[in-house]
């Protein structure tokens, strides 16, 4: 039994017709190649499959896509504006803040998030923040500086 | 030309911008149309003979497209039943909870898991043995992977890969010991009668997970007559071939092997175990297959790092000259032998400091649960947890400072190692002093903060062979004037990036000018896996051969076109040109023409590089931890790390600090919060990354980072191994530091505040 969802991914309008048990992580990978959000552990516990709906980070692993009919969704594809990265994304490149990679989406939308909500943040409010979003190659520390680093490009 | 231009840059990755872009391709990303799902059929016993599977129903649902058991697996010359790679199904037995029995190919995931739930299997439950101490004990059940001969009996895993010393005699009789190695020099006994004190503990490490955030996934296409492709998350492009080619019976030239971006390894993804199960269902299916494993298939299934039992006496005299060490090592290997985890622990128990006489056993036993594989500097930290807190118990008994002690009786180059060869060049009192100096370890601390908080500081130091294997490279003159490296490597810590700046600099150019090219066995020439810390130190010098061997004829052909001597040119991004006029120049462009013009007068421009292998050039880290524990609840918090290690040279520093860094807080998890958990079934009780805590950025401070680079080995501009000694002291440290705080010392890993509290508790009675 399928279902239509009218969904609103990255400021575009999507319609697709779907099974209602799939997630949101499985129909932004599976049906519409949004490949850019990853799965580390479907169970809510990686963070690597984080999205903003409505600006507040989630585990899409953890949603049904029919929950999120007519929200806005966000994800790591849609941070990039014309080609021109999103100062988060240009921070993470500089100041080595990635490894493997892997996490990278997860993190860039949990940071994005607390920027908005909390645009000078304290070193322990950044790690708070991100403590939802597991990485197991940098050790934190510079994506801790590359947090610090974007929140200054956004006061400049 | 004798400053480095591009070689020591902290230059960005070359592919961050593509991953920030969430646009790199990963395992789970690759896409193939009419891609099925593959799902596998884990065992509930942890020993059990199977005595029959039906798969008759799972076949029959709409959607399945192919089911598999042990029986669809060709005979091969090489099947060796007591090697973990063929045990991908179980045959006879089952050997460990989560092992394999059937798997099936289907249109999507909820058809797959219903068709799982459609195979019946019929067991046989078996007695089953769990820890290695109860595995050494003559009266064990076997463990039932390797040999069985005909009457249903299991031939004994015995194999003595040091030959002499005394052996333990009723771990002589268990069937499960499948390797022991003695090392000794000296006369022990009459050391320790010598000595002016000693101490003795056993010290525990339970079995951890490499915690890669990608799990295992494998993507299997036989997309020509007799020949597969294969997309894999692995370290190894050539060793995952040599699986499949050895597993089932097809020639290495039959498969494609492409390594994909890999989301983590860390030792656990250097052969990719599961990849047969993906090739036998494509090649049953017709249809290109993709298995992914759940985190929970991870945790239970995939290949740890070995849970060790480790005894250790030391003895020394009161100015903390180490005189004697005796210690055994028992390593758990789970249901199919390493063959030789066990052996670095026992050496590296050894290895760091100088003893009169020592006498160090090991022994490697299998018990019916998951076998290991490496683990970033495989039982590095099994051994430092133990050596390196004893040496403070040492140091805090003779009133000593614990890095004072370490520096007496380093081991250094010419002092003699474990298996009797010297030791070559070590940065080992480069590191140490650094540390010592540092105001993390000058710094006075206070024992108690206003808040009742109890501080404590550690040290710890760990050094690590590393690998340097033959590994060869291409460098190809390409059309728009850049330059192609061609290697087999998979980029698993950002080597690429660092060996594209070995190449600039080699050849005179900006980094812009060089393309990694990354390709499957098919095509590239034969690289080393990516582990051991060898990519930089190994690879990186066939690349800088390659580059060096494409420079010299491009200067060839450059001097004769322009009618000059090679030794009065230079190269940079503009081209190759006459350093006295250097308007005078041929673009690179030009210089791939004139290899590949219809007239050329030469063929194209190709550089070779085949380097031999690297002599030794060890890695040592050391680290300096302070904790802050509330008696009331046990609880640690970690407030300063900082972790110094000698790289040799820092090709790229900023890559070097974050190798560091994430080594660092990999060893700080398995001090504070890693365990993989077992009940008295063999089931593991914590397969969630909700229950296997691994550190967050909220468990962990700033994590401070001194690169040393001293001479030694011969890796590329000095380069040195790198990514694995930074995970092998701060464990150490941390259990250091926790000793200092609270004036008793936790001998069980992971130091969890229920132990922290019954310690305090414990001291306070005394």
């Amino acid at each position: 039994m399928e279902y239509e969802l009218n969904l609103s991914i990255n400021k575009q309008p999507v319609k697709i017709t779907v099974e209602p048990h799939l997630t949101l992580l499985e129909v932004l990978r599976d049906h519409l190649t949004l490949i850019g959000t990853k799965e580390g552990c479907g169970t809510g516990d990686c963070g690597a499959c984080t999205v903003l709906v409505n600006g507040e980070p989630v585990c899409s692993c953890l949603m049904l896509a029919a929950e999120v009919e007519r929200q806005e969704i966000t994800t790591v594809e849609g941070l990039a504006v014309n080609d021109e990265l999103h100062p988060i994304q240009s921070a993470f490149v500089n100041q080595g803040g990635l490894q493997c990679g892997f996490c990278t989406p997860g993190l860039l939308m949990s940071s994005v998030a607390l920027l908005e909500q909390n645009p000078r943040p304290t070193e322990v409010e950044i790690r708070e923040a991100l403590a939802g979003n597991l990485c197991r190659c940098t050790g934190y520390d510079k994506i801790v500086r590359a947090v610090q680093a974007a929140e200054e490009v956004e006061h400049v | 030309m004798s400053k480095n231009h591009v070689v020591g840059q902290p230059l960005p990755r070359i592919d961050a911008v593509e991953k920030v872009r969430g646009e790199a391709i990963f395992g789970a990303d690759v896409q193939l149309s009419q891609t099925l799902v593959a799902k596998f059929l884990p065992s509930p016993h942890a020993q059990a003979e199977v005595l029959s599977i039906d798969t008759a129903q799972a076949e029959a649902l709409p959607g399945v497209r192919a089911v598999i058991t042990a029986a669809d697996i060709p005979d091969v010359d090489t099947y060796d039943s007591g090697h973990r790679f063929h045990a991908f199904l179980a045959r006879q037995f089952v050997v460990f909870v989560g092992q394999p029995v059937a798997a099936v190919a289907a249109d999507d995931l909820a058809t797959a898991e219903t068709a799982l739930g459609l195979i019946k299997v019929e067991y046989r439950p078996l007695p089953a043995v769990l820890t290695p101490q109860a595995a050494i004990l003559p009266g064990s059940p076997a463990v039932l992977s390797g040999e069985q001969t005909g009457n249903g009996e299991v031939a004994a895993h015995g194999h003595t890969t040091v030959a002499a010393g005394k052996t333990t005699t009723e771990a002589k009789k268990s069937p499960n010991v499948a390797n022991r190695n003695v090392y000794k020099h000296g006369d022990v006994e009459a050391a320790f009668a010598a000595s002016e004190v000693v101490v003795e503990h056993t010290y525990t490490v339970p079995t951890v997970h490499q915690g890669y955030i990608e799990p295992h996934v494998v993507t299997a296409h036989w997309d020509r007559t007799n020949h597969v492709t294969v997309w894999q998350s692995v370290q190894g492009a050539f060793a995952a071939r040599d699986l499949i080619a050895d597993t089932l019976g097809i020639p290495l030239t039959n498969i494609t092997l492409n390594s994909t971006e890999i989301g983590g390894g860390f030792g656990g993804k250097i052969e990719g175990i599961f990849s047969p199960l993906a090739v036998l269902l494509a090649k049953k299916a017709r249809r290109p297959v993709k298995l992914v494993l759940t985190r929970r298939e991870e945790l239970i299934g995939a290949n740890p790092a070995p849970h060790t039992v480790i005894r250790l006496k030391i003895g020394a005299k009161k100015d903390g000259t180490l005189t004697a060490l005796a210690g055994e090592v028992l390593a758990d290997a789970g249901a199919f032998p390493s063959n030789w985890i066990m052996n670095v622990i026992t050496t590296l128990l050894r290895n760091n400091y100088k003893f009169e006489a020592w006498h160090l056993e090991g022994l490697e036993v299998l018990t019916n649960k998951a076998s290991i594989t490496a683990y970033r500097a495989p039982g590095g930290v099994n051994a430092s947890f133990a050596i390196e807190s004893q040496l403070d118990e040492i140091a805090g008994q003779l009133g000593l400072d614990p890095l004072a002690l370490r520096l007496k009786n380093l081991v250094l180059e010419g002092d003699l190692l474990a298996d009797m060869k010297p030791q070559v060049r070590i940065g080992a009192k480069e590191v140490l002093t650094a540390l010592a100096e540092h105001p993390a370890w000058t710094d006075s601390l206070s024992p108690r903060s206003d808040n009742g908080l109890l501080h404590g500081r550690g040290v710890g130091i760990g050094s690590w062979g590393g690998g340097g294997g033959p590994a060869a490279a291409l460098a190809i003159l390409d059309a728009n004037g850049k330059v192609r490296i061609v290697l087999g490597t998979a980029d698993v810590s950002g080597s690429f990036t660092s060996m594209a700046q070995i190449a600039a600099e080699a050849l005179g150019v900006s980094v812009e000018k060089i393309v990694m090219s990354k390709a499957s066995p098919d095509y590239a020439p034969f690289a080393p896996m990516s582990a051991g810390s060898q990519t930089v130190y190994a690879m990186g010098a066939a690349v800088k051969e390659a580059t060096l061997d494409l420079r010299a004829k491009m200067l060839k052909y450059a001097a004769e076109d322009m009618q000059v001597t090679e030794a009065e040119l230079d190269v940079n991004d503009s081209g190759v040109f006459v350093v006295a006029e250097p308007e005078q120049i041929r673009s690179l462009q030009m210089i791939y023409q004139l290899g590949t013009e219809w007239f050329a007068e030469h063929g194209p421009l190709i550089g070779e590089g085949a380097a031999r292998k690297r002599q030794s050039a060890p890695g040592v880290a050391a680290t300096i931890a302070e904790v802050a524990v509330d008696p009331d609840t046990g609880h640690v918090s970690l407030t300063r790390l900082v972790t110094a290690q000698d790289v040799g040279k820092a090709i790229n520093p900023l890559s070097v600090e974050g190798q560091l860094q994430g080594g660092s807080t990999q060893s700080v998890s398995i001090a504070l919060w890693e365990e993989v958990m077992f009940d008295e079934q063999g089931q593991v009780r914590n397969p969630s990354l909700l229950d296997y805590h691994m550190a967050t950025a909220a468990d962990m401070p700033m994590i401070e980072t001194i690169l040393l680079e001293t001479p030694g080995g011969d890796g590329p501009y000095g380069a040195k191994i790198v990514g694995e000694p930074s995970i092998i002291p701060p464990v150490a440290a941390v259990a250091n530091a926790v000793a200092a705080a609270i004036g008793a010392r936790i001998y069980d890993l992971p130091i969890t505040p229920e132990r922290v509290w019954r310690a305090i508790q414990s001291k306070r009675k005394e």
